[in-house]
């Protein structure tokens, strides 16, 4: 398989307008940290992003970020810690802006934060022809047109290859801390999230309930004791962030998203999992992707929601789209040619 | 019998004759929004559920007329306002709440529903839904969701497309479909994330399902004055650079002050050249911390006095000054035509004197009443209409503002909406291939192009081959969208 790198947009244009003349199907590459997410797909040809990666603007004052794609997350962070700021999404340092933003990973302090989506304010997006299209604002807030880079957020690189983002940034935590309790389960997860105002996570899982506070250094003793209160002994770890998917070691990893409520449903047959209260997000982990992948999404449908896998094989599942016709519209208007990772995302897109 | 009449007819039949309407008084009450534009109604009809929505759509499929959806018509940007004798679908008759599941953190609600009656509801259950625009008491969640309504609240917790989970839409096909899901994640593209800010341009919801954020333990409120409004600008930027971020940072010059005080007695310091209104939210703790590092950063610029709100009432009152700025301008003059642009935080001051410039060139009453903290600014000019050349003066000031703030590398719109008072301007700031993609996006969910056109994007703006020209010829292009007789 061919690898091209390109070092800037007009090289991207270049790239994927040679690859739509031709019929040679790509796929984009960042990191390579998130490629299990999607269906098996076959390419002709890969993209990598990673020799894009300068700060195009960044000044605290604006808490926005304005940098190009193939930017490593670790870098990311370190220029934005240097503004007191982060961009609190749950991706590895060695991922890119634009892989992350691409796959959308869940940040297990979701909760707190709030989805990916909602950081990314301005994108630039090379699409299957070579054109380029900028859509949002570099502003922290604009309703100005219509949102191209909300389709192309979580597209798994099938409508256009992101060159350039404006996220949203946010100030660091004056202190940080992880408590952890004794007991596991959901409904001991269920009874810390009745009584602790604002944490920023937490993580159920069958062994303990591991809770990310964050704030004024008061803010998260004042929550502390009101674990203790609800949890009694817990153990107590300043300065950590708190794990999410990663700390799974099984070779799958399945991403459960249901309303919160149907966690307790979905999660009654497993035994590896990590889930997030009060978001209804839940990784499990599972030894093979045969029958006990398809029972658990099985049981994921009933409940209104998805489970793709986001480690290991087993694609997306195959869940019926709403509005199939919209986005079989969408996707050839962005990818005439149908080159972009075709069939890695829902519904065979 | 004209294709007006038939729809007229058919609708009678299925929705009932008090749900449609077409006599001459109530086309000219909807011909328009709270916009400066006027436009056509060709029939008016009061749907109550996504049946009647769909009998709606697919009335207009058969007699080949244009759809406009409508909340409560308080858009100030004229999405709502007719073009060519369209039909149009008010949501104000679908008001019920479906359901509240604090369990999932979501509820359903159906869209004429008002904003505040939705909070009204959630009361007591630890809940609240937090968009909170200024109408709130008067505008729909429906229209809300079409032009992803802001407000104070949305600095620190997000505008309306943070806060909506699913939609159930009605496609200009008659298909009914539902985007988003009720649990965190959907299949396939975020087709929700388009559709909230698409100012019924792409279908027409009939169900919204919102995320419910939880109350906040404490609530603390500051009223400051300051002398200079630069000073009021660098305490908002003092406070940002100091790590904190405040659940609502509204900043208001000294006109709309004087204004709002006759009409609310606030309070408010009427000697001050700007007043900040500034709140945070969450636990005791934190709060506490909070608000001393907001009152130093504004002794570092020279506040003039720093009033706490002490009970819930007072904090309402300082409330009420802020919300009720728009119906206080009326002292002003009769007529207003209210502003709204973003620009970076760092570019307020020199953009706010900009304004001030161009309204004392075309001698323009300017007041100013902004979400300081995300940028967002709200020049508010106030006219007499029965002046001669005034409305000229005042659309020539807009244009101008508009330009200031594009020119600082800001946004067109924050969160009123493009519409069609500034698709015009949509080139100033997206190129022809931008426009063509959004051409793109709108056209995959409504083919037909029936669903409220010429709205958003300019003449010229298609999908197609990307190559179509978008743009350039503005008068001539509102000029021929707009009808004969219509006033701006």
């Amino acid at each position: 398989m061919d690898l091209i790198e390109p070092s800037s947009t007009p090289q991207v244009r270049e790239a994927l307008r040679e690859a739509s003349q031709g019929g040679r199907r790509v796929s984009i590459v960042g990191g390579r940290t998130h490629l299990d997410k999607g269906n098996a797909t076959e390419v002709d040809l890969e993209l990598g992003m990673g020799g894009l990666d300068r700060v195009i603007a960044y000044d605290p004052a604006e808490m926005l970020a304005v940098v190009e794609a193939g930017m490593r997350i670790g870098d990311l962070r370190r220029v934005l810690a240097e503004g007191g700021q982060e961009w609190p999404v749950g991706a590895s340092d060695h991922a890119t802006v634009g892989g992350t933003i691409a796959t959308a990973p869940s940040s297990p302090r979701r909760l707190r934060m709030g989805p990916l989506r909602d950081t990314v304010v301005e994108m630039e997006l090379v699409i299957g022809e070579g054109r380029i299209v900028r859509s949002g604002a570099r502003t922290v807030k604009s309703v100005a047109g219509y949102d191209v880079h909300r389709l192309a957020t979580g597209s798994l690189g099938t409508l256009g290859a992101i060159v350039q983002v404006a996220v949203k940034v946010r100030p660091l935590p004056k202190a940080r801390r992880v408590v952890r309790t004794s007991e596991g389960g959901l409904l001991a997860g269920r009874t810390i999230l009745d009584a602790v105002p604002l944490p920023s996570a937490i993580v159920a899982t069958p062994q303990r309930v591991e809770i990310a506070l964050e704030g004024w250094p008061q803010e998260v003793e004042e929550q502390t004791a009101a674990i203790r209160t609800a949890a009694g002994d817990v153990e107590v770890i300043d300065g950590e962030g708190i794990e999410g998917a990663e700390a799974i070691v099984a070779s799958i990893v399945v991403e459960v998203a249901v309303p919160p409520s149907k966690l307790e449903a979905v999660l009654d047959e497993e035994s590896d999992w990590r889930a997030l209260m009060g978001v209804g997000i839940a990784w499990v982990g599972l030894s093979d992707p045969g029958e006990r992948l398809a029972a658990l999404r099985v049981r994921v449908a009933e409940a209104g929601g998805i489970a793709p896998v986001i480690r290991g094989p087993g694609g997306l599942g195959d869940v019926p789209v709403p509005a199939i016709e919209t986005h079989r519209r969408l996707k050839a208007a962005f990818d005439p040619a149908g080159i972009l990772a075709p069939g890695r995302f829902w519904a065979g897109l | 019998m004209s294709d007006l009449d038939e729809a007229r007819r058919e609708l009678q039949e299925a929705l009932g004759a008090d749900a449609v309407l077409s006599d001459p008084l109530a086309l000219r009450l909807y011909a328009r929004d709270a916009s400066m534009v006027e436009g056509s109604a060709g029939l008016v009809v009061f749907p109550g559920s996504t049946d009647d929505v769909v009998a709606c759509v697919r009335a207009a499929a058969a007699h080949d007329l244009n759809l406009v959806p409508r909340g409560s018509g308080t858009g100030l940007a004229g999405a709502s306002t007719p073009i060519g004798d369209a039909l149009v679908v008010v949501t104000s008759k679908m008001t019920r709440i479906l359901e509240i599941r604090p369990e999932d953190r979501l509820a359903w609600v159906e869209p004429g529903l008002f904003n505040l009656d939705l909070g009204l509801a959630l009361r007591r259950t630890g809940f609240t839904y937090m968009p909170d625009p200024s109408s709130q008491q008067v505008s729909s969640i429906g229209g809300n969701v079409a032009t992803n309504a802001g407000g104070p609240h949305c600095l620190a917790y997000g505008v309306t497309s943070a806060h909506v989970l699913a939609l159930d839409l009605v496609l200009s096909d008659g298909t009914v479909t539902r985007v988003g899901s009720e649990g965190p994640e959907a299949a396939g593209y975020d087709l929700r994330g388009v559709v909230v800010g698409s100012e019924g341009t792409v279908g027409i919801v009939t169900a919204a399902c919102v995320r419910l954020t939880p109350e906040p333990p404490a609530i603390r409120t500051m009223l400051m004055d300051f002398d200079t409004v630069e000073d009021c600008a660098a305490t908002v930027s003092a406070i940002i650079a100091g790590g904190v971020v405040p659940a609502a940072l509204e900043m208001m010059d000294q006109g709309i002050v004087r204004a709002v005080e006759a009409f609310a007695h606030a309070g408010y310091p009427t000697d001050a050249a700007a007043v900040l209104l500034v709140e945070v939210d969450g636990i005791e703790a934190g709060v506490d911390a909070e608000t001393r590092a907001i009152e130093e950063a504004a002794h570092a610029h020279s506040v003039g006095s720093i009033r706490e709100a002490e009970s819930p009432d007072e904090r309402a009152l300082l409330w009420k000054g802020r919300k009720s700025a728009f119906g206080a301008i009326a002292q002003i003059a009769p007529h207003y035509h209210l502003h709204d642009c973003v620009v970076p935080r760092t570019k307020l001051v020199e953009v706010l004197i900009g304004v001030y410039a161009i309204c004392r060139r075309e001698n323009i009453t300017v007041t100013n009443v902004f979400h300081a903290g995300d940028g967002n600014l709200h020049p508010l000019l106030s006219f007499d209409r029965s002046e001669p050349g005034v409305l000229e003066r005042v659309l020539r000031s807009s244009e101008e503002i508009v330009r200031l703030c594009v020119d600082a590398g800001g946004s067109l719109s924050g969160e009123h909406g493009i519409g069609l008072e500034k698709r015009d301007f949509m080139p100033l700031v997206f190129t022809e291939d931008d426009l063509a993609a959004q051409a793109c996006v709108r056209s995959a969910f409504d083919p037909s192009g029936r669903m409220n056109p010429q709205k958003v994007l300019p003449d010229g703006a298609r999908c197609g081959d990307f190559a179509v020209a978008a743009a350039g010829t503005n008068a001539e292009a509102i000029s021929e969208a707009i009808p004969e007789g219509t006033w701006i």
